[in-house]
C-alpha cells in the first residue's frame, strides 16, 4: 500500500508508562529502522535502540512494530503503516535495558540450557566426514539452520509471556537440529535438557513462531518433532530399566 | 567527577567477529587452569562485527589438485605483491585445520556434493575451486555456532562495552589496560589485562557507499594509531562493485548486492540503457572486483542526470522465475527495500567493503606493545592490496586462533601492569569532550565526511583530490570538535557513540589520505589515475604510518619477499595456470 502523506506519525514506547509521537518525513524507500534512525539523529539524541548490521543478518534490531515483533531492518514501511501512523515498542518477553533495547542474556541463557552448542564427536585433526546432504536426517536439521538467533519467536510465543522460564522455540528448535546433526555426540543430554520442567512439553502449539519468523523458518514442527521424540526416548530407556 | 570502574582479568578480548570468538576458544585451550578470560563487544556477542555478513564462504585447499601453495601464490598475486608473505603463507596453511575445526569441533556444516563431500566453488581471481561455503550465508553459520561455544564457555562478557583508549604503561612499551564506556550505563571502566587481542574489525563506513554492519567505525585502528603503533597499507580500501542505492535516508543504502548474480550472468547497464563492462574488460561483468568497480565509477562520472546516481543491475533475461530460485535472500532483501531483482531492475554503486590495511603485526599476532595482540581486519599484512573473495573470514578465523593459542602460552609470563594516568585522563577526556558544548546534530557531519571521502578518496583517485580530501577531512574534524551532545543521560545514549564514532572515522581517513598520497602507483585496491601503473613488482613497498608528534607520517618499506620473488612461482614445474573449468 504506497504511503500518501509526507509525515509519518511514529509513536515509540519508552518505559512502562510513557510513549512519545514524531513527526517523521516519510521517504518512498525507508524501513523502520530508518525511522528509528532518523528519530535519534534528528528529533531526540536520547533515543535508545539496537542495530548493527542492518539487512538481515545479525537479529539485532527486532522490535514490537503495531504489536508484531518484525526485523525493523528489513520491513518497509508501507508494510506497516496504518494511514500515517505507526507504533514501536520493546521486543515482548525481554527485560528492557532503556527505550527500544531489550536485555537478550534471557534469550541466550536458554539456548544454552537447552544444550543449544555442537557436542563434537570428532577433532580438528580427523578428516571432514562424508556427509549425503539428501538424507532426511540431514534435510531435517537443515530445516532450522539458518536461524540468526533475532528472539522474533521468542516475542511472539504467548507460552513464554506466560511461563518465563520456558525455554522458548528458538532454544527448542536449535536443539532438534542438534538432535538431527549426525556428527552431534550427545543426544541423552539433549533430550535431557529439553525435556525437563521448562521444555518442549509447555508448548501448545499455538504456532506463533512460525507465523512470525522473519526467515521462514518452523519452529513449531521443530518442538513437535522434539515431543515425539523424548516420548520415544522415555519408552526406550523404561524398556531398558 | 566522572565515575570511573576498575576491573581486572588476565586475557582480554576486543570484538565477537570471527577472529575474536575463536581467540576467546583456543585460549581457554591453551592458558594455564585458572586464567580469566574475558570478551568485550560494541554490540552484542556474535552480533555485531562483519564476519556474520560473509556471504560467500572461506578459501581453504583441500585437495582435488588443489594445493596451499596455489592458494598462496593466488593471494599473492591477488594483493599484487604487496602482502606479507610469512603471513600470506601461515594464512593459506593453517586454514587447512581451522576449516576442520569448525566443522568437526565447533560444528559448522557446510555444503555437501551429492556424493558427502564438501562443495567448493571458484571466486573471481582464484585459480582452483576453493570457497567452502554454506548457502549464500556462510558467515551466518560460522558465527552461530562459534558464539554457541563461547556462551557455553563461561567467559567473562563484557557486552554493549565499547574501547575508547589503549592505556599503556608509564614507560609506554607495554599495554596496561584498555579504556571502556559501558554503553549501557554510559559509565567509564577501566579494564587491566596481561594480553589483549584488539579484533575489533575494520570495516571503511567513512564512505558515503558502505557495506560494513552498522557499529563498524574503526575504532581499533584509531586506538592503535594514539597508541602509536604502526600501521600498513592503510591507503587499501576494497570497494564491492554493487551495493543496493536506495537513497541517503535508508541504512540499506550500501549493503552488498552478491558478487554471484554477476557470475550468474546478471547485466550491468548504464544511463543510456547500455550495457558498458566490455568498453572496460574482455571479461565483462565477470572481471574482478577492483576493474568493474572502477569501470562502473567512469560510467557515473560521465552520466549528468541527477535522477540516476548509479548504474542498474539486471537479472530479468534470465528468468523472473529461474532468479528468486538461485538467488532467493537477495531477492527477498531488494523487495523489502522496495525493488524487483527478479523482473526489474535495481540501481546499483561501488560500495566500500573491506579494509586491507591494520597494525603491523607478527605471524603470532604480536605487536611492538608487548601485551597487545591484533588480529582480523584490524591487522594489516595478510592480503596486500587486496583481498580474494573468501580469503577474509579465512584470516579472521585462522588469525583468531592464533592470536588465543599465543596469548595462552604468554599469560603465565605476564603480569598486571599499571596504566599511565596522564594517557588515561586524556583519553577519558577526548571522549568527554562533546559533553561540555552545546548539543547539535552529529549525522550531517558524518554525511559531509562521507562525501568528502567519496568524491576524493574513493574508488579512482589523484594527487589534487587527495589533497581536497585532507583539508575537506579536517574541516569535519574541526566542526565535530565543535558540536556537543547532551549528557544528561549517558544511559545507552546512541548521539554521544556517533560522535566517538566520528571522530575515529576523520582519524582514519586522515590516514587513509595521506598513505594514498605516497603511493603513486596503482596496485589493486589503490588507483591513481595521475599513476596508472602498477610501478615495477619487484620493487614493490608498502606503505607505514604512525604519528609523529601530533601529525600522522607516512613513510615507505620495501616488500620482503620471503617466499617467492616477482616472476617467480612456488608452483612445480608445469602446472597448469588455473584449474576451474572455463565459464
Amino acid at each position: 500500500m504506497p504511503m500518501t502523506t509526507d509525515q509519518i506519525k511514529v509513536s515509540i514506547q519508552r518505559g512502562e508508562d510513557r510513549t512519545d509521537v514524531f513527526d517523521v518525513p516519510a521517504y518512498e524507500n525507508q524501513t523502520v529502522l530508518d525511522v528509528v534512525s532518523w528519530i535519534q539523529q534528528y528529533a531526540d539524541p536520547t533515543l535508545s535502540y539496537r542495530f548493527a548490521c542492518r539487512v538481515g543478518m545479525c537479529g539485532s534490531c527486532a522490535m514490537m512494530v503495531n504489536g508484531v515483533p518484525r526485523w525493523t531492518c528489513r520491513t518497509h514501511m508501507s508494510k506497516v503503516c496504518d494511514g500515517d501512523t505507526v507504533t514501536i515498542g520493546p521486543l515482548r518477553n525481554l527485560p528492557v535495558i532503556k527505550d527500544l533495547a531489550v536485555d537478550m542474556d534471557p534469550f541466550f541463557d536458554k539456548w544454552t540450557a537447552a544444550e543449544g552448542v555442537h557436542h563434537p564427536s570428532a577433532s580438528r585433526d580427523d578428516p571432514i566426514a562424508s556427509i549425503d546432504p539428501e538424507t532426511p536426517q540431514r534435510v531435517t536439521a537443515n530445516a532450522g539452520i539458518e536461524c540468526i538467533n533475532c528472539a522474533v519467536c521468542y516475542a511472539a510465543c504467548d507460552t513464554v509471556a506466560t511461563q518465563p522460564d520456558y525455554l522458548g522455540p528458538a532454544a527448542l528448535q536449535r536443539a532438534w537440529t542438534l538432535l538431527n546433526d549426525s556428527k552431534d555426540s550427545a543426544r541423552t543430554d539433549i533430550i535431557d535438557a529439553i525435556s525437563g520442567n521448562d521444555g518442549c512439553h509447555n508448548c501448545h502449539s499455538m504456532g506463533s513462531c512460525t507465523v512470525y519468523c522473519p526467515n521462514e523458518l518452523d519452529p513449531m514442527s521443530a518442538i513437535a518433532g522434539l515431543k515425539r521424540e523424548t516420548a520415544t526416548a522415555f519408552f526406550k530407556r523404561r524398556g531398558n530399566a | 567527577m566522572y565515575d570511573l570502574d576498575h576491573h581486572d582479568t588476565d586475557i582480554l578480548i576486543l570484538g565477537t567477529g570471527g577472529a575474536g570468538l575463536f581467540a576467546a576458544l583456543h585460549a581457554q585451550q591453551t592458558a594455564p587452569e585458572g586464567t580469566k578470560i574475558t570478551v568485550a563487544v560494541k554490540g552484542l556477542i556474535g552480533k555485531s562485527g562483519c564476519t556474520r555478513m560473509v556471504q560467500g564462504g572461506y578459501n581453504v585447499a583441500l585437495g582435488g589438485g588443489d594445493t596451499v601453495e596455489r592458494h598462496f601464490m593466488d593471494t599473492i598475486n591477488g594483493g599484487k605483491w604487496l602482502p606479507n608473505q610469512d603471513m600470506a603463507w601461515r594464512l593459506c596453511e593453517q586454514a587447512v585445520v581451522r576449516i576442520r575445526e569448525l566443522e568437526n569441533e565447533v560444528g559448522c556444516f557446510f555444503d555437501r556434493n551429492p556424493d558427502g563431500s564438501l562443495h567448493q566453488k571458484a571466486f573471481a581471481g582464484q585459480t582452483a575451486d576453493r570457497t567452502v561455503h554454506k548457502g549464500d550465508l556462510t558467515g551466518i553459520e560460522i558465527i552461530n555456532r562459534l558464539m554457541e561455544k563461547v556462551l557455553a564457555s563461561g567467559v567473562e562478557k563484557l557486552q554493549e562495552h565499547r574501547a575508547i583508549g589503549l592505556i599503556p604503561t608509564k614507560g609506554g612499551d607495554a599495554l596496561a589496560a584498555v579504556l571502556m564506556i559501558d554503553m549501557r550505563t554510559g559509565k567509564f571502566r577501566l579494564v587491566r589485562a596481561k594480553c589483549v587481542l584488539m579484533a575489533t574489525g575494520g570495516g571503511p563506513t567513512m564512505y558515503k557507499y558502505h557495506t560494513p554492519s552498522g557499529d563498524k567505525t574503526m575504532d581499533g585502528l584509531a586506538m592503535a594509531l594514539r597508541a602509536g603503533l604502526k600501521l600498513r597499507d592503510m591507503e587499501m580500501v576494497q570497494f564491492h562493485p554493487t551495493g543496493l542505492l536506495a537513497g541517503d535516508h535508508t541504512r540499506m543504502t550500501g549493503t552488498v548486492l552478491e558478487e554471484g548474480l554477476r557470475g550468474a550472468g546478471g547485466q550491468l547497464i548504464n544511463h543510456a540503457g547500455a550495457r558498458f563492462m566490455f568498453d572496460y574488460d574482455k571479461k565483462g561483468e565477470r572481471a574482478t572486483r577492483d576493474v568493474v568497480s572502477r569501470g562502473i565509477y567512469a560510467e557515473m562520472r560521465k552520466n549528468n542526470n541527477p535522477e540516476q546516481e548509479g548504474v542498474y543491475i539486471s537479472m530479468s533475461h534470465l528468468g523472473p522465475e529461474w532468479v528468486p530460485k538461485k538467488f532467493n535472500g537477495m531477492v527477498k532483501r531488494c523487495a523489502d527495500s522496495g525493488f524487483d531483482l527478479a523482473a526489474g531492475k535495481v540501481e546499483v554503486v561501488p560500495t566500500a567493503h573491506y579494509f586491507m590495511g591494520g597494525v603491523v603485526v607478527d605471524v603470532d599476532t604480536r605487536t611492538a606493545m608487548e601485551g597487545l595482540y591484533v588480529a582480523g581486519e584490524d591487522a594489516g599484512g595478510a592480503h596486500g592490496s587486496n583481498r580474494l573473495g573468501g580469503n577474509g573470514v579465512a584470516n579472521s578465523t585462522v588469525y583468531g586462533g592464533i592470536a588465543g593459542d599465543t596469548m595462552g602460552a604468554d599469560v603465565g609470563k605476564m603480569v598486571l601492569r599499571d596504566p599511565d594516568p596522564n594517557v588515561l585522563s586524556r583519553e577519558m577526556e577526548r571522549a568527554l569532550h562533546p559533553l561540555n558544548r552545546t548539543p547539535d546534530t552529529v549525522m550531517p557531519l558524518r554525511k559531509a565526511l562521507q562525501d568528502v571521502m567519496w568524491d576524493e578518496v574513493g574508488v579512482m583517485r589523484t594527487k589534487t583530490g587527495m589533497e581536497r580530501g585532507l583539508s575537506g577531512i579536517a574541516q569535519v574534524s574541526d566542526a565535530l570538535m565543535d558540536v556537543g551532545v547532551d549528557g544528561c543521560n549517558l544511559a545507552f545514549n546512541l548521539t554521544w557513540h556517533d560522535w566517538l564514532n566520528l571522530r575515529s572515522l576523520c582519524d582514519v581517513s586522515e590516514v587513509i589520505t595521506k598513505a594514498g598520497l605516497v603511493r603513486e602507483n596503482s596496485r589493486g585496491a589503490h588507483y591513481r589515475e595521475d599513476f596508472p601503473d602498477a610501478g615495477a613488482l619487484d620493487k614493490s613497498d608498502y606503505t607505514v604510518a604512525q604519528m609523529d608528534g601530533d601529525a600522522v607520517s607516512v613513510t615507505r618499506e620495501p616488500v620482503a619477499f620471503t617466499i617467492v620473488r616477482p616472476g617467480e612461482t612456488v608452483l612445480p614445474d608445469g602446472a597448469p595456470e588455473t584449474l576451474v573449468a572455463a565459464q
